[in-house]
């Protein structure tokens, strides 16, 4: 039997999680620039200091490591009400809930997780996360020409790596290496790179669609030692498609968010919008676009919340969570889309924030995956297909 | 909307700014801002009721200035004051005079030909 009912616990979150969006971030992005993805200092520490209370702090964090531990099927059903404010798709809640590590530091030695987990999850240090190079990111075990070559007790690493968001700000990253050329993604090795290493250089800002830039890096002659190499060597790509795999839900999630706000701001103005003597939601025409709305809604969450399901449960997901990162991404970019046709001119300017959305949703159709890779992933699946073939 | 900067009768930069979405008549606007008392359009009242004051280092130093029209002025302008900080070691006067929130500022790893001039 499946059941499709929250628990009064996921209730009790979701409630404040929506309660904190609603009556503070909101009210202050009136003030903020439409495109800003911060809130000042000091109104940060105010609402870390109110999660914090809340015991939902560092929310996704496993309970030994101090985080509240929730599963990944509520941190899903969270991301839905995180991201419903302006900035809220590529910076929910302004990041006031805490920045989780990345997934791949709980698989760090206990040395590393002394010096770059415990810190991430104490707020202290920030990190990036180094896949894609200018030679491709859908296809990483090819597409890394990154080299590093063993030195004594270092590794020498010599290359660059593309669209790193908050590079530019981080203490440390996570970078993939070719360490075996002969090996394909077998020889391909994760790396903890502390950002003042001698050779690891920001060499631009790139500016993309969204009010929030990324980062060309170039590594010459950086030398990392041994002890830095997370997991074991050779078995990076395997901890980058297990971290993907899993973070790609609740990210998905993140979309519906959005795509629900824009949607019930068109419901309200289609109901007090009038043209030729009658409100806007009185038009069939209007009314169809609603329901699509809707239909794509409810389509990606369910998508969403049976790929965390399956995940939680240890299950195969590969599937699922590609699907549910095509459907609920691509469904929300016509969900906010047609918002913006509901609303008309209106709906183009930046008054409102549905302008942003369009823009952002855009990105989220190639970020994480294109919609054709997850495609190829999926398909791989259906038709027993073996990764790399 | 776009970037602009700001620079004294020396040409060194005294503040870096944005015209953003909700700036009055945009990039005009905010530059008229800067020069409005110097500088008549016609004799016309241009200030327009939701644009601020200007900063009194700009109303008093403000000699030139130069911008670029950029839809996705936002992260231009934080790029910009990137460069200027990492070749200065600070903002410009104006920006720590203004009250606008500035996001944390990242670093590059070069400087440009301005770096360690007071440009």
């Amino acid at each position: 039997m499946v059941d499709f009912r929250i628990s009064d616990e996921q209730k009790f979150i979701i409630d404040n999680v929506r309660r904190l969006i609603r009556e503070e971030i909101r009210p202050l992005e009136e003030d903020l620039d439409p495109d800003a993805f911060s809130l000042p200092p000091s109104e940060k520490d105010r609402l870390v200091s109110m999660v914090k209370e809340m015991g939902l702090y560092q929310m996704d964090v496993p309970t030994e490591y101090g985080g509240a531990g929730i599963d990944l099927v509520t941190r899903t059903l969270v991301a839905e009400e995180l991201s419903q404010h302006r900035a809220g798709l590529y910076a929910p809640a302004y990041g006031v809930f805490g920045h989780g590590p990345p997934g791949q530091l709980y698989n760090a030695t206990e040395e590393q997780k002394e010096k770059y987990l415990w810190p991430v999850i104490r707020g202290e240090k920030s990190a990036f996360f180094g896949l894609s190079e200018p030679s491709g990111g859908s296809d990483p075990a090819r597409a890394i020409k990154t080299r590093g070559i063993k030195d004594g007790d270092d590794w020498v690493i010599n290359g660059g790596k593309l669209w790193n968001s908050g590079a530019d700000t981080a203490d440390f990253g996570i970078v993939y290496v070719r360490t075996d050329p002969s090996k394909g993604r077998d020889g391909i090795s994760a790396f903890l790179v502390d950002t003042d290493t001698p050779g690891f250089r920001v060499e631009r800002l790139v500016q993309v669609l969204r009010a929030h830039y990324t980062t060309e890096l170039s590594f010459t002659d950086m030398r990392i030692p041994s002890q830095n190499l997370l997991g074991e060597e050779g078995k990076g790509f395997a901890l980058a498609n297990d971290y993907l795999s899993m973070q790609r839900i609740p990210y998905s999630a993140t979309g519906l968010g959005v795509a629900i706000l824009a949607h019930e701001m068109a419901m309200d103005w289609a109901k007090q919008r009038e043209t030729f003597g009658q409100p806007l939601a009185n038009r069939q025409a209007i009314q169809w676009m609603l329901v699509d709305n809707e239909i794509d809604i409810r389509t990606g969450r369910w998508a969403c919340l049976q790929a965390a399901d399956l995940a939680q449960r240890g299950e195969p997901f590969r599937f699922e969570s590609s699907m549910a990162k095509l459907v609920a991404t691509e469904g929300a970019g016509r969900v906010v889309d047609r918002s913006m046709q509901i609303f008309g001119g209106l709906g183009m300017s930046k008054d409102l924030p549905l302008e942003r959305w369009y823009r952002e949703l855009r990105i989220r159709r190639i970020g994480e995956g294109p919609s054709e890779v997850q495609r190829i992933v999926m398909a791989r699946d259906l038709l027993n297909i073996r990764s790399g073939s | 909307m776009g970037v602009f900067e700001i620079a004294d009768s020396e040409q060194k930069t005294i503040y870096i700014g944005k015209a953003s979405g909700k700036s009055p008549f945009g990039l005009r606007g905010e530059l008229f801002l800067c020069f409005g008392e110097k500088t008549d359009f016609d004799g016309k009242n241009w200030i327009h009721p939701k644009m601020g004051q200007p900063l009194p280092i700009i109303q008093k130093h403000a000699a030139y200035f130069r911008y670029e029209v950029n839809h996705m002025y936002y992260s231009r302008w934080i790029e910009i004051l990137t460069r200027f900080n990492e070749d200065h070691g600070r903002l410009p006067t104006g920006n720590l005079e203004d009250p606008e929130v500035i996001p944390e500022l990242g670093r590059y790893h070069w400087k440009t030909k301005e770096s360690g001039t007071e440009n």
